[in-house]
């Protein structure tokens, strides 16, 4: 059974706007979580955030200043902010109502459900006393709809392309995190040797990877060691070889995947021959700017081979 | 108890649950005992719940207003109407006969013209109606069948006769919500189907898909299916996609499809492109094909027509079917069944009035505060008077409209709709309904048991369309030994 150009694109966008959604949610709730740790006048600012989206250009169409209230609702609530939770929801849901024909009833359902959570209550979850429940009320659910796929959806076209949505989405969070974390942290003089631990441990509470870093490496978080877990180890779902690897292989039973495997192999190599823990911080930004380009033409090459709408 | 059934009265109207003298009907009985069983706090708790699962479920429809799209949940009512089998029977045969003639009829019109010839139905009533297509003249689909599917509305009059009001032969819509509505009794009133044998409903898509099939013009054991949709933003959308995942078929916009050199339909996919041999179209005529018709159509697939008449697709329903749809046709149809089946009606016709007879119109101008008045080819209850309910200065414009083109306007007597108890306001009232069945037609005759019940939720209202604030219920037909 093969599948319509169209619906593999909606379907590839509904993942990654589910994981966008996800993803963002866990930054903010460990960055909330964080915050309240740091002494005052040491924490990096609120302006992190929306750096690491790579939002700063449409933040600043909407707001001045980069204060908690104005972050929060700009990434929570805001209908506009393409990068945000909110917007990223109703996009999945707009996905998915294009392409119920191909999904289990169900998770139309919960999409739909969640949707409509997001919408009433986004608003009102911007002070932190409601802003837990809203982030960890759309992660579960995300992770609820994801679990669906994986335990209800046959093996076919649908279920690769939703993958590599996923997978692409989070390979490009991580890099995010990790540039923008080292940005913030490698590129200040001032010494903060308390704080720094912190930092980066949120890092790796937002993208799940606290306890196994732990369990692999020790209780103490130290940056190059942070950086190399969550950029190669394999077995970390989060970690960019984890998901190029996940890429490759739904890649593989694909027709006209040559190209599309080229960059995806590109970056494999490139990630196994770099090594963070000997780099300097210059070194690492130019390293996760290459990665990122790659990830970027890879996106293309899968959309000009599988969604394009020009065949003949 | 629910004090309001103690006061229900339906009036003069014939009620489809309680008699004239305040008793459940035989086949209702049980239904109407355990609704009057509830507490005023159970019965709303269980349309709270009914509307929880239809937003849960997703069940909308769009409606167009003040320029933009608006999604709404979908009005549902939570009391069935109940219909014994025995009645429904003979209904069903008669639905059936009528789909086999006006299938004949529009097969005849496109190709011997016969009926025309034989002065049955004055030729001009069917050539110059504007939903004559002249584009598909000489054009034989298989088995002679053109509307496969057809959505014909039926109303009761104050005896509980059924009467046929239109049939809906081009992209008759409401089908999906015939199967949602009983997917939320289910989940609603649950108790209600313990004592029950109410006739299933579900197997309405592999119906539809088997029809399709029969159709192919290629002998494949799993011919590919396509339901053509015009979008998202179309009314019906929510339908198009319930009916493609329904059948396994593919939903695709006319940007998905694409007639090759070779007069084939093809799909754009992510293997490449695929043939397509069978088109459930949802989008009108005016929009299927920019060659042919419309040229500013963006919604369509550009040489589907030419695909069709070359025989390498099938496309349901068939361009030009609509020419047995206009409600000057209409009256003209128990005359078709005697001459294509040489049967007789089964089912009575509502008695039209055409305003391009001169009687006729006379007798409309002088009685537009007793008629309805329809334009010929609308639908959706769009641009309808009904003259007990309107204003005189309302009557006056159609006066003056009925004048300047009367080959656009049909007249009946103002019905005595049928009514149901219906949960209005935490009360139990009556309140006006038709039904919608489908019947299917490709190899073989098809008739969904019941049908679509639409209900018009304002008091005393009759038009029932969803589209202007009407609502709907789960229709059962129900096996009874009395």
């Amino acid at each position: 059974m093969t599948m319509l150009s169209r619906v593999a694109d909606r379907l590839f966008w509904m993942a990654r706007y589910l994981e966008r959604a996800e993803d963002t949610s866990r930054l903010v709730h460990a960055y909330t979580h964080l915050v309240m740790d740091i002494p005052k006048g040491s924490e990096p600012g609120w302006d992190i955030l929306v750096r690491i989206l790579d939002a700063e250009t449409n933040y600043a169409e909407h707001y001045r200043v980069y204060n908690e209230h104005h972050v929060m609702k700009f990434l929570i609530a805001d209908q506009d902010n393409v990068s945000g939770i909110l917007r990223s929801i109703r996009a999945a849901r707009e996905n998915v109502r294009t392409t119920r024909d191909v999904l289990p009833s169900e998770i139309w359902e919960h999409v739909n459900e969640l949707y409509l959570y997001a919408q009433e209550t986004a608003e009102k979850c911007i002070g932190r006393r409601n802003r837990y429940q809203f982030l960890e009320t759309v992660i579960e659910r995300c992770q609820m709809i994801n679990g669906m796929v994986i335990s209800t959806l046959p093996r076919g076209h649908a279920y690769r392309f939703i993958k590599l949505g996923h997978l692409l989405e989070r390979a490009d969070m991580t890099t995010r995190v990790i540039d923008v974390g080292a940005a913030a942290l490698l590129g200040d003089e001032r010494l903060r040797s308390t704080v720094d631990p912190l930092i980066w441990a949120s890092l790796l509470k937002s993208l799940s990877a606290m306890g196994a870093y732990r369990r692999e490496i020790g209780p103490q978080v130290e940056a190059g060691a942070m950086v190399d877990f969550v950029l190669r180890e394999s077995t970390l779902p989060r970690s960019v070889k984890f998901c190029l690897n996940g890429i490759r292989k739904e890649l593989l039973p694909l027709s006209n995947n040559k190209d599309a495997l080229r960059l995806v192999n590109k970056a494999r190599r490139k990630l196994s021959l770099f090594d963070p823990q000997l780099c300097s911080r210059e070194e690492l930004h130019i390293f996760i700017d290459q990665l990122q380009l790659i990830l970027t033409r890879l996106y293309g090459s899968i959309d000009r081979t599988w969604f394009m709408k020009d065949q003949k | 108890m629910n004090n309001s059934w103690k006061s229900y009265d339906a009036g003069p109207f014939f009620d489809e649950l309680i008699t004239g003298s305040g008793q459940a009907r035989v086949a209702a009985r049980r239904v109407v005992k355990l609704l009057q069983s509830l507490s005023d706090e159970d019965m709303a708790s269980r349309r709270a719940a009914a509307e929880l699962a239809i937003r849960e479920m997703g069940i909308s429809f769009t409606i167009y207003s003040e320029g933009r799209n608006i999604d709404r949940a979908w009005p549902f009512d939570i009391i069935p109407r109940v219909i014994p089998a025995r009645d429904w029977a003979s209904v069903s045969l008669g639905l059936a006969q009528r789909s086999r003639a006006l299938n004949c009829f529009i097969d005849d019109i496109y190709n011997k013209q016969s009926i025309l010839a034989a002065g049955i139905v004055p030729a001009e009533f069917v050539l110059d109606s504007g939903n004559y297509k002249p584009q598909c003249a000489g054009v034989s689909p298989r088995y002679g069948a053109w509307a496969h599917v057809c959505g014909t509305d039926l109303v009761r009059d104050k005896n509980g006769k059924f009467y046929v009001l239109e049939d809906n032969l081009r992209v008759p819509s409401g089908v999906s919500y015939m199967l949602e509505n009983r997917e939320i009794t289910k989940r609603v009133l649950p108790e209600l189907f313990e004592n029950y044998s109410i006739q299933p409903v579900d197997d309405y898509p592999s119906k539809l898909h088997s029809t399709l099939a029969s159709l192919s013009p290629r002998m494949l054991r799993r011919p590919c299916i396509v339901v053509l949709t015009p979008g998202i933003y179309n009314s019906a959308y929510f339908e198009h996609a319930f009916l493609a995942q329904r059948m396994g078929a593919e939903l695709v916009e006319g940007s998905d499809l694409f007639v090759g050199e070779d007069n084939c339909v093809y799909m754009r996919t992510v293997d490449g492109p695929v043939r397509v041999d069978v088109v459930y179209r949802r989008i009108d005529d005016e929009f299927l094909d920019r060659e042919v018709f419309r040229e500013d159509s963006t919604l369509g697939v550009p040489g589907i027509m030419r695909a069709w008449k070359a025989g390498h697709v099938a496309i349901a329903n068939a361009p030009g079917a609509g020419v047995a749809d206009d409600k000057v046709v209409y009256a003209f149809v128990p005359q078709m069944i005697h001459y294509y089946l040489n049967e007789k009606p089964l089912l009575a016709s509502v008695k039209t009035y055409l305003c391009v007879n001169q009687r006729d119109r006379e007798y409309v101008l002088a009685n537009l505060d007793k008629l309805v008045v329809k334009p010929a080819n609308e639908s959706g209850g769009y641009g309808l008077m009904v003259g007990p309910h309107a204003t005189k200065a309302k009557r006056a414009e159609f006066a003056k409209l009925i004048e300047q083109n009367p080959r656009n306007y049909i007249a009946q007597p103002t019905l005595a709709l049928s009514t149901a108890p219906t949960y209005i306001d935490g009360t139990v009232a009556p309140r006006h309904l038709d039904l919608r069945p489908f019947i299917l037609q490709g190899k073989e005759t098809w008739v969904t048991p019941g049908g679509l019940t639409r209900v018009a939720l304002a008091k005393g209202s009759l038009v029932v369309n969803s589209s202007q604030g009407g609502g709907s219920k789960d229709t059962w037909i129900v096996e009874s030994n009395r």
